[in-house]
């Protein structure tokens, strides 16, 4: 039941919001997990990654920050009617959303790889392309299953920061739901990830 | 020692809790899930609805789901598809989540065999009880934790004993006129929904306020009718009641062979286990894992799991069947209303059909229909900006993207329908524990098999067509429906049958165990069959008739 990188899953095209909200996450469905250890461990006392898997972690997304930026900021380019990827800080949405617990780390994972698989594929031009090339090399990144599944996901990753509650560092001034005439409902958030 | 212990706090767990508290008897509440109170609750998209933050992560915990894949069963860990079978791990329990959109059971889902007869490859069997032991407790469940509605004589709307809703309906968009004309143009009934949300102030819970985002997240002012709001709180007031919270029940045990003494509890943020005794113990914990617990509570005197000498444990697990649709309403081509009122949100559209419940037509058949419910699509921003971004199979971005959205949002909306009819018990239906995989607490974790009956299908397709022709009918767009074999994972009941007999069944008709007499279950395990409604409204209901039956043996002593 899990193809690799199907886009949507007829699995959850059920009835309840929930689940389609799920679906419309995207592909985490789709992305065969690593071996997993049948016993995990307990809660920790952080919902944050450990200081030193976050050391890493962000040691590899700086490697990518930069592609993942270009990329963020082709498909929310500044002159559309949605606010830009720039100016809604939507990389360091990305990185922060990713190192709280909360994230699948498979995902995690698959941000990162995406991203290097586009650096490798375009001998680390990418991020300093035209808008021209940058198009061009995204519409064949996108002819693989893996890229098209790839860039789906930062796509999401993007909307949400876009539109989840400013919060979150992203929606800057709401400008994501003033965009759209649609905002959260009340009452909002007054802490990150239901942080009591 | 506690008189009674009740694992679970969602619809049955609170309305055991309640009743017996208020009664005079102390009770203990496990709940595996913290606490989140009223203000604590927010509209927050991101962590409610994307990074599920109110059920567990499912590298810690998860099921096993089997179905057939080219004609074998293969199994896949939830980790593994992102499939979760959690509903909401927080005192409360998915009723804090809920829509709310209810319904009673008719009088001959009681008795489907009898009326229908048998079908071919389904289970089907008359329950143990009749509508009419069951309506004062659905009749209290309206008004102590509150259903609004208004009711309309219908040939398939069960009888009541109270003539109208103590609480009018919940303010209704515009775009009920356009159902409703719609609906009469095709000689189709369209009925006011009931719904487990205030719309007038109860006590200390305040009336719905209309935030636009009620299904998929908790209530702030108390409206929505939970287990947390409308029992727990009331029975926490009585003195009577413990909760316990991140608290979970790993197995119970049973050192005679016909009474458990006490549930092994394990402390979820410490890890550190307990036990913690009873004289009675009451099983709430939605009805795979009701079941599940059943079966890792196994001992020498119930080698395959307690309670079930019948070997009916876990098995003929149900779902809903029937399926959804949708239909866009462009702002160019609105009928009836003006597209100012379509667009104003937070109002309900509380509309349902039940003209289906039934079908006996000289041309289709006579057979077990279901019902149907009217909504918006879900107004969350996020998954709606998300979705369907795609054009000739290639993503949509940039100018296009913004233009594309941004005309979603304001030049249309989307009215969707959901179909409920019974999904069949079936030989391939059931809950088992898995034996390789393990939860994180070491326990084996529960193997959903999942297989729909073809009946099913055919029964939700029947309706999509009527429901498509109403869309149609309101001047709708793109419509579409998906009617599937597809387990909901929200709506579960089944597993712990009850009935007459102890051969044929894990449960009395008092959903007393038959093989424990101080065992309980007390959610929607002991379904027979399902019914063709959300199952929440008979899970109140037969909690409380339950309440009722051990508050009787308790007092005897």
């Amino acid at each position: 039941m899990c193809s690799l990188f199907s886009s949507v899953h007829l699995k959850y095209t059920k009835r309840d919001y929930d689940t389609i909200n799920k679906i419309l996450k995207g592909n985490m469905k789709m992305i065969k997990r690593r071996q997993f250890l049948i016993f995990g461990t307990l809660l920790g006392v952080s919902p944050y990654l450990k200081a030193k898997e976050f050391n890493v972690f962000e040691k590899a997304f700086q490697e990518v920050e930069a592609t993942i930026a270009g990329v963020q900021e082709h498909l929310f380019p500044r002159a559309s009617k949605l606010p830009s990827a720039k100016k809604m800080n939507s990389t360091q949405f990305v990185f922060e959303t990713m190192t709280h617990k909360s994230f699948d780390k498979d995902i995690r994972e698959f941000v990162l790889d995406g991203a290097k698989e586009l650096i490798s594929r375009e001998n680390g031009h990418f991020v300093a392309m035209s808008s021209v090339d940058k198009e061009k090399a995204l519409r064949a990144y996108e002819e693989t299953n893996y890229g098209s599944s790839w860039l789906s996901r930062i796509m999401t990753l993007t909307m949400e920061g876009m539109f989840c509650d400013p919060i979150y560092g992203s929606n800057v001034k709401e400008a994501g739901w003033k965009a759209l005439h649609s905002f959260g409902g009340q009452p909002r958030p007054d802490a990150r990830y239901l942080d009591v | 020692m506690y008189d009674v212990v009740v694992i679970g706090s969602g619809a049955s767990g609170g309305a055991v809790a309640y009743t017996l508290c208020k009664a005079g008897y102390k009770v203990v509440m496990l709940e595996k899930g913290r606490l989140v109170k009223r203000d604590e609750f927010s509209k927050d998209e991101l962590a409610y609805c994307r990074r599920d933050l109110v059920t567990p992560n499912l590298f810690d915990e998860y099921h096993t789901i089997e179905e057939k894949v080219d004609g074998k069963w293969e199994i896949t860990p939830t980790y593994e598809s992102g499939w979760s079978f959690w509903n909401g791990n927080i005192v409360g329990g998915s009723s804090n989540l809920m829509s709310g959109m209810l319904h009673r059971l008719h009088p001959d889902d009681f008795r489907l065999k009898s009326k229908y007869g048998e079908i071919k490859g389904a289970n089907v069997v008359d329950w143990p009880i009749t509508y009419d032991d069951l309506e004062p407790y659905y009749d209290l469940t309206e008004e102590l934790v509150g259903v609004s509605g208004h009711y309309e004589k219908h040939k398939y709307e069960p009888p009541r004993s109270r003539t109208n809703f103590t609480q009018p309906p919940t303010n209704e968009n515009a775009v009920v006129k356009l159902i409703d004309k719609s609906c009469k143009a095709l000689g189709i009934t369209s009925l006011v929904t009931p719904r487990a949300v205030l719309s007038r102030d109860k006590g200390d819970r305040n009336a719905c306020y209309y935030s636009n985002f009620c299904g998929s997240y908790g209530c702030s002012s108390g409206a929505k009718s939970s287990s947390r709001e409308a029992l727990i709180k009331p029975a926490l007031a009585t003195g009577n009641l413990t909760l316990l919270t991140n608290t979970h029940v790993k197995s119970l045990h049973t050192s005679q062979k016909d009474e458990v003494d006490y549930a092994v509890v394990v402390d979820t943020i410490t890890g550190k286990e307990r036990h913690i005794k009873a004289k009675l113990f009451v099983v709430a914990a939605q009805a795979h894992e009701s079941a599940r617990l059943l079966f890792n509570s196994a001992n020498k005197y119930h080698p395959e799991g307690l309670a079930n000498s019948s070997g009916e444990l876990g098995k003929n697990l149900l779902f809903s069947g029937g399926g959804s649709g949708q239909g866009e309403l462009h702002k160019e081509s609105l009928k009836e209303i003006k597209f100012e009122d379509l667009m104003q949100t937070g109002l309900f559209i509380n509309r349902s059909v039940l003209d289906w419940y039934f079908v006996d037509h000289w041309w289709d058949g006579t057979f077990k229909g279901g019902s149907v419910e009217f909504m918006f699509e879900h107004q969350n921003i996020i998954s709606r900006a998300r979705k369907d971004n795609y054009k000739n199979a290639k993503l949509v971005w940039g100018k296009d993207l913004g233009d594309r959205v941004v005309k979603r949002f304001t030049e249309q909306k989307s009215v969707r329908f959901e179909i409920f009819n019974d999904w069949l018990p079936n030989d391939n239906c059931f809950v088992a524990l898995d034996k390789t995989y393990k939860d994180k607490y070491g326990m084996p974790v529960g193997k959903l098999r999942l297989e729909g009956h073809p009946q099913d299908i055919k029964v939700g397709k029947y309706i999509a067509k009527k429901c498509e022709r109403i869309l149609e009918e309101m001047g709708a767009k793109n419509i579409y429906s998906s009617v599937t074999s597809s387990a909901s994972q929200n709506l579960v009941a089944g597993g712990c049958r009850f009935g007459n007999d102890p051969k044929t069944s894990v449960l009395n008709k008092y959903c007393q165990a038959h093989d424990v007499s101080n065992l309980f279950v007390a959610d929607a395990s002991f379904m027979p069959t399902g019914g063709s409604v959300a199952y929440t409204w008979t899970i109140y209901a037969n909690a409380f008739r339950v309440a009722d039956h051990i508050v009787s043996i308790l007092s005897r002593g």
